[in-house]
């Protein structure tokens, strides 16, 4: 499968992005709601406390991938959403397209079947929102990864990591 | 799959350490967290069996501040190399933006490391990607061994592509910073 190089999210997208994880939040009662890519980055999310989102995208986007091999091993295409539940709190993550995932992280009186319900709805609407992302993305990136850029990551790494 | 977050003036990009079993990848990282500097570095994330080898991946997240009022972020991982693992190595490929191959200079690996390369290939073109135009860096590990393979033989038979590549010691250090140095531009200078 095809992968995306790179992808770029405006001010607008964003807040639009932002508004979907807002009402799904608010209308499963999650803690957070979560969009992220498959490689594990994380896009934007909705969500109080102080938990590490960075390691969580990353075990959740990892989590998924190796649903999707054993899905392989099984004949099945993929597996479109994995429930994981604990004794408070429980994850529900589905893929949006066939590039991100929206994780949902909600606790354990609100109903399974609700979630469900109303994140395949907010995914279907996400979808649509990061498919004019990924199409509308070269003109902005160009204006932010230019030469002098480039040149002052480089220096910056030089810098930062050295013997 | 490199993310620029215009809106949250974020740029992140995903680095991946590959390679055979016990090579010296989550030892790359473990050196790299307790030797960045502080702001830089976030915490080391292992899942790991009881045997202390790498059953998922580990991840290392790197901030590397503002930079024209962006912040650029490198996340870290590594891949389990033992042999049984590979549908997990998959998973961990997915999205990446640069890859480094560490190579074990001991003689009997010689004929593993290069499997693992072409395992390694094989993965990216299933994604759609050849390595001869993506950032992917060469690292001779254990250099320190008295009966480590010569670098020309590794370059000979690993590295046909002729992609950079950094003579190391994981363990003591030697050469774990250039090799991130030269990736990290590497994944920049391709965005």
């Amino acid at each position: 499968m095809e992968q995306l190089t790179n992808l770029v999210v405006s001010e607008g997208e964003l807040s639009n992005i932002a508004r979907v994880l807002g009402r799904l939040a608010l209308d499963t009662g999650a803690s957070y709601t979560i969009l992220l890519d498959k490689s594990g980055q994380l896009i934007a999310s909705h969500g109080q406390g102080h938990r590490d989102l960075t390691a969580l995208g990353a075990l959740m986007a990892g989590a998924f991938s190796s649903s999707r091999q054993v899905a392989e091993i099984l004949g099945e295409q993929d597996f479109r959403s994995i429930l994981q539940q604990g004794v408070q709190e429980s994850i529900l993550s589905t893929l949006v397209g066939n590039q991100w995932l929206l994780v949902v992280v909600f606790e354990q009186q609100t109903h399974v079947g609700l979630v469900k319900v109303l994140a395949r709805k907010s995914s279907d609407e996400l979808e649509r929102i990061l498919d004019r992302v990924r199409h509308g993305g070269v003109q902005a990136r160009q204006q932010v990864v230019d030469v002098q850029f480039r040149a002052d990551v480089a220096n910056t790494i030089d810098s930062l990591f050295q013997d | 799959m490199a993310l620029i977050n215009v809106a949250k003036r974020e740029i992140q990009c995903k680095i991946v350490y590959y390679g055979t079993g016990f090579c010296g990848k989550t030892t790359n990282l473990q050196y790299i967290h307790s030797h960045a500097p502080q702001p830089a570095r976030g915490d080391l994330l292992s899942i790991a069996t009881e045997s202390e080898r790498t059953l998922f991946f580990d991840f290392l997240p790197l901030d590397l501040g503002q930079v024209h009022g962006f912040r650029v972020r490198f996340a870290l991982y590594t891949v389990p190399g033992q042999v049984l693992y590979e549908r997990t190595r998959v998973a961990v490929l997915n999205g990446v933006d640069g890859i480094v191959f560490v190579a074990d200079s001991s003689p009997d690996k010689l004929e593993e490391n290069f499997q693992n390369l072409l395992e390694l290939e094989m993965n990216m073109r299933r994604m759609g990607r050849d390595l001869g135009s993506f950032p992917f860096i060469m690292q001779w590990n254990k250099r320190d061994l008295p009966d480590a393979v010569p670098t020309q033989t590794l370059e000979r038979y690993l590295n046909r592509r002729r992609a950079p590549s950094f003579n190391a010691s994981a363990l003591t250090g030697e050469g774990v910073f250039p090799t991130l140095r030269a990736i990290c531009k590497g994944v920049m200078g391709s965005l």
